[in-house]
């Protein structure tokens, strides 16, 4: 067998794999698509993803609005408006925290990091409450600026990122930086121009995690949210659903597969960024 | 400076430490003190409550606030409803909180439980026990009942919204479950739907006979299992399952109870637990086996029978069934107040929320809009205001009409309770158990029996 | 010295104090009152709607005790050492071949993070079931086979191997960040390595494992918490069933604190919970030392 052959074969199974794969990880929202034009009864009875008798009821009731207070657009953008601060916030405040973490000795590091750990280990769920309690306090229920959902993340409340940039920032080399100190950069020179090109990949995944996340978060938006008008598309993706007299399942498919095409969209943009990558990581070796 | 720096550090930690505890025990205190303020009340009030006089303002700028979950129809109807109530009262403003079912109980509990409810709010029935046993969640509507006519309500189900001589909310209707048919299969086997327990135990080798082992003439989940049992046990001895919050049933009644589910499996009249999780939907109207057929009756919710009958596949008939009357001398049976409306005790318009519920649930405008989007009416009024104006889902009437007509014995709303009837809950495991040959019968009983006493006791 | 100089030498000392200190605020604020009152309840009879009538340790006592909770911590566990390992080893196989130049990779990337961004969704819950339902595609495929169909969804043995699948599936997150740690990686090594005549896998074992390995480490501990955590799955698939074979944990806490309100016991849960990932933690920060390698650190 030739090299030539063997890198033949070699790419064809690579494609055969990744194809085969890739079926498997796609045909559900090919069958959501499908799902979109079918009847209730379809829907539930066939996997299968073309519809027998196509309908577009689901997306010509999909734009419907409740009393002219919201719609489908309305609560996209709600959404939005809540997740573009919160990604923001979230990749600023993270990535400075992780710098002090990674980059800087100082007394109580352990136990400080130990408390930043320990905030992934409990269930949301019993922290509700007393949350709920204390945002009561602030007045930040049904706060039109969404304050109870985005405030929190200026502060780096979600040290899952914070972790993450520890790990990554860890793994780059510290020659750089101490050239750049002596050339004069102090350190927040040092981490806009060495660390945040360096991180840059981590940082868009960050920054990927964050939308796509905060796009599905219900329970979130639905204690501290009040006014309909308000609601983002998680919530009001749902709303038509009366579970005790039914309810016309292809419009709530319709409805949740126009609201997630921003974060497809999103999604694929932002690989460019791990291309980029590539450059930045060349300083290493 | 170091020192000073670490101080000040300790010093933050130990305050947020001390307000953290403090919030906890305020929450504690104030728990205890309308405790003990609704017993002070108790000992005192034998009659129900006088009405305070309030008076409907009509002058001054007022906003209540109201809250409600369900689908697009009740949606639009009671947004409808509510804007006609704006309408005849300028100076009041309305503001309405709705969604889905999903995630609704969570975010009422918690505004419920910090005492930021909304004004008015569609509740569940069992919510009034179970947002307080004591009645300190929702406003005595005997307080206002010059504002809000109770007599259109009959005085039944106005106690069974009562706790602590106090009337929690108002009932918007009633609901309970019944048989539903698919006339077509019986056809097919070659039989009438059954009207006796005779019949339906008739069918079952039929079905197996003469259509296959797929078919079945009923299908039940675990908690329709409970609940027959419940219906079953009633007709038989005579007694309600709970009374006085005390179980009326011996371990031997309950036994022959459970006996006589599992003689439905074993006479192929239901599909045992297992086949139905094979199925893989999670209730029966998403059941593609209730669709084509194979499944040809079910025992559910009168309110929910257009959604049992939209899902059927063209071309086969649902009908609404009899109960079954020859289980034994007495009439089972399950039935209860299907939702309310309350007003929280926190409220500061109570009388402009009275006003608001008797528009939509007694007053021609607001009947009218409202329809019967939350079920029959419970109001005497409102009732006949959607029959004149043939408001009225002609199938949920009839399966409506046939419960009300028929169940004899009162619920106890602690038979919903949730470490009973949800899905990791007793009566899952009773049943499923069962089924799954994991209990004998005996050992079933002493389960569902400790289960349901544990939550009495509670 | 004047405390000016002695201040600004104090922050020189500690500039990285300087830099966590808006994290640390956060936690103060955002952290501590929630954590504290949920630690706190959890020595407590609280229920949501009838307070406190108790302290002590009974709701410990409680857990230690009913079988049901036990078996949800054991069935937890099974849960999460076959979900996590499937789901590290498929990503980091599927990051490592999108990581090369190959024609369509975008669209590769995109497709493979489909199940992540679906997430909970409806649709997902419908169409699981309709795979392994009794007469559903995995048994058709068996089927061809002469291999009989197994009661996938009934059968308490098999029930919690499909959440497991249906989160090892959605292995999208865990794939991205792994990409983001091989586009650090010197192209220079790879070519180094070649002229020595090392394959792909060689190269792969020897070269891109060490040096991802804190992104691996990463991984690992925030899967560990999240599958400990995880509810949505058997949520929406199962609901817990069939004979609470996947009742996790997370579904009783729920369970207890928003249908039965006993908010103490869900707390007391919760916390036992947070213990158990804790040590599983702590001993995984221990194995450190042994297979991750920092850039930043001398020696080695």
């Amino acid at each position: 067998m030739t090299r030539e052959t063997r890198r033949r074969i070699s790419t064809f199974l690579r494609y055969f794999i990744l194809i085969a794969v890739g079926l498997i990880m796609v045909y559900p929202l090919i069958w959501m698509v499908g799902a979109t034009f079918k009847t209730n009864n379809e829907i539930f009875s066939s996997a299968w993803f073309i519809p027998k008798e196509p309908t577009l009821s689901g997306y010509e009731n999909a734009m419907k609005s409740y009393g002219g207070d919201i719609d489908l657009i309305k609560a996209m953008l709600n959404t939005y408006s809540i997740v573009i601060p919160k990604v923001i916030f979230t990749v600023v405040s993270a990535t400075v925290t992780a710098y002090g973490f990674a980059r800087f000795e100082f007394k109580g590091k352990g136990i400080l990091f130990a408390v930043l750990m320990s905030t992934l280990f409990l269930p949301q769920v019993v922290l509700n409450v007393p949350q709920y309690i204390m945002f009561n306090q602030f007045g930040w229920i049904n706060h039109p600026l969404y304050l109870a959902l985005i405030v929190p993340t200026i502060f780096a409340t979600d040290t899952y990122f914070v972790f993450m940039l520890i790990q990554f920032l860890r793994n780059i080399p510290k020659e750089l930086e101490e050239a750049a100190k002596i050339d004069g950069c102090n350190s927040v020179k040092t981490l806009w121009y060495v660390i945040v090109p360096m991180l840059k990949p981590s940082i868009v995944s960050c920054a990927l995690f964050q939308f796509m996340w905060s796009s599905n978060d219900f329970m979130g938006p639905l204690l501290y949210v009040n006014t309909p008008a308000k609601y983002p598309a998680s919530i009001f993706v749902k709303m038509s659903m009366d579970a005790d007299t039914g309810f016309e399942w292809n419009r709530v498919l319709a409805m949740s597969l126009i609201s997630i095409i921003p974060s497809l969209i999103v999604f694929f943009l932002a690989q460019d960024s791990f291309i980029d990558g590539i450059a930045a990581g060349g300083v290493k070796g | 400076m170091r020192k000073t720096i670490k101080q000040a550090v300790s010093v933050t930690l130990v305050s947020a430490m001390a307000l953290s505890l403090a919030a906890c025990g305020s929450s504690s205190n104030s728990a205890e003190t309308t405790a003990a303020s609704a017993a002070a009340e108790e000992t005192t009030a034998g009659e129900p409550a006088a009405a305070e006089g309030l008076t409907v303002n009509t002058t001054d700028p007022i906003t209540i606030t109201m809250s409600w979950w369900g689908g697009d129809a009740r949606h639009e109807a009671t947004m409808a409803a509510v804007e006609a109530f704006m309408a005849k009262y300028p100076n009041i403003t309305v503001e309405m909180q709705y969604a889905a079912w999903s995630g609704w109980e969570d975010k009422m509990s918690a505004s419920f439980a910090t005492g930021t409810a909304p004004d008015v709010n569609q509740i569940n029935w069992n919510w009034i026990t179970s947002f307080s046993s004591d009645g300190s969640a929702f406003y005595d509507l005997n307080k206002v009942s010059d504002i809000l006519d109770l007599t259109q309500f009959s005085d039944s189900v106005l106690s069974d919204c009562t706790v602590a001589n106090e009337l929690q909310g108002v009932p918007i209707s009633m609901t309970g479950r019944i048989f539903y048919w698919n006339k077509t299969t019986f056809d097919q086997a070659g039989l009438e739907t059954p009207s006796t327990l005779a019949d339906l135990m008739a069918a079952g080798p039929v079905f197996q006979e003469k259509l296959g082992d797929d078919y079945y003439p009923l299908a039940m989940n675990e908690l329709d299992r409970t609940i027959f049992m419940v219906f079953y046990l009633e007709s038989k001895y005579g007694k309600a399952w709970v009374e006085n919050n005390e179980l009326q049933y011996t371990a031997e009644e309950i036994q022959d109870g459970l006996s006589f589910i599992k003689s439905l499996e074993d006479a192929h009249v239901i599909p045992t637990i297992k086949t139905l999780a094979n199925d893989g939907a999670d209730s029966l109207d998403k059941n593609p086996k209730w669709m084509e057929g194979k499944y040809a009756g079910i025992f559910e919710w009168d309110s929910s029978a257009n959604k049992f009958h939209d899902a059927l596949n063209e071309g086969q008939e649902f009908v609404v069934g009899e109960e079954l009357p020859d289980m034994g001398d007495y009439q089972g049976g399950f039935s209860k107040v299907s939702m309310c409306f309350a007003i929280s005790e926190t409220t500061e318009h109570p009388a402009e929320c009275a006003a608001l519920i008797n528009f939509l649930l007694n007053e021609e405008e607001g009947v009218k809009l409202m329809g019967s989007e939350r079920g029959i009416p419970a109001s005497a009024a409102g009732l006949q205001i959607c029959e004149e104006n043939n408001l009225l889902d002609p199938l949920v009437a009839e399966a409506n009409g046939k419960v009300m007509d028929y169940v004899s014995f009162p619920l106890d709303p602690k038979f919903e309770a949730a470490a009973l009837k949800n899905t990791d809950g007793v009566y899952y495991d009773v049943q499923a158990g069962l089924s799954y040959g994991d209990y004998d019968v005996e050992t079933a009983a002493d389960v569902l029996i400790e289960g349901v006493e544990e939550v009495l006791n509670k | 010295m004047s405390t000016k100089k002695g201040f600004k030498k104090w922050i020189s000392e500690n500039l990285g104090l300087v830099f966590i200190l808006p994290w640390f605020i956060g936690f103060l604020i955002f952290k501590v009152y929630p954590f504290g009152s949920s630690l706190f309840y959890s020595f407590t009879d609280y229920h949501l709607f009838d307070g406190i009538k108790e302290y002590g340790l009974m709701n410990y006592e409680e857990i230690f005790t009913t079988t049901k909770i036990m078996r949800s911590f054991k069935v937890t566990f099974q849960y999460a050492f076959m979900t996590v390992p499937l789901k590290l080893v498929f990503a980091l196989f599927i990051a490592y071949i999108l990581n090369f130049k190959i024609k369509g990779v975008n669209l590769f990337r995109v497709a493979y993070y489909i199940p992540s961004i679906l997430g909970g969704s409806v649709a997902i819950a419908v169409l699981w079931k309709a795979i392994f339902k009794g007469d559903g595609i995995v048994n058709m495929i068996l089927g061809w086979f002469g291999i009989a169909g197994v009661d996938w969804l009934a059968e308490p043995k098999y029930a919690l191997f499909i959440i497991c699948l249906l989160r090892v599936w959605q292995f999208g997150s865990a794939m991205v960040i792994f990409l983001a740690a091989l586009k650090g990686v010197s192209q220079d090594l790879y070519e180094a390595a070649s002229i020595d005549g090392a394959g792909k896998w060689r190269q792969f074992f020897s070269i891109t494992v060490p040096i991802i390995t804190p992104v691996i480490f990463y991984n690992l501990v925030t899967q560990l918490c999240q599958a400990f955590q995880e509810f949505n799955g058997p949520y929406i698939i199962t609901q817990g069933g069939p004979r609470n074979a996947t009742t996790l944990i997370s579904l009783l806490i729920y369970n207890n604190a928003f249908k039965s309100y006993e908010m103490g016991l869900a707390s007391a849960q919760a916390w036992c919970l947070f213990i158990i990932v804790c040590v599983l933690t702590i001993i995984a920060f221990a194995s450190q030392k042994k297979w991750v390698y920092y850039s930043d650190e001398d020696g080695r």
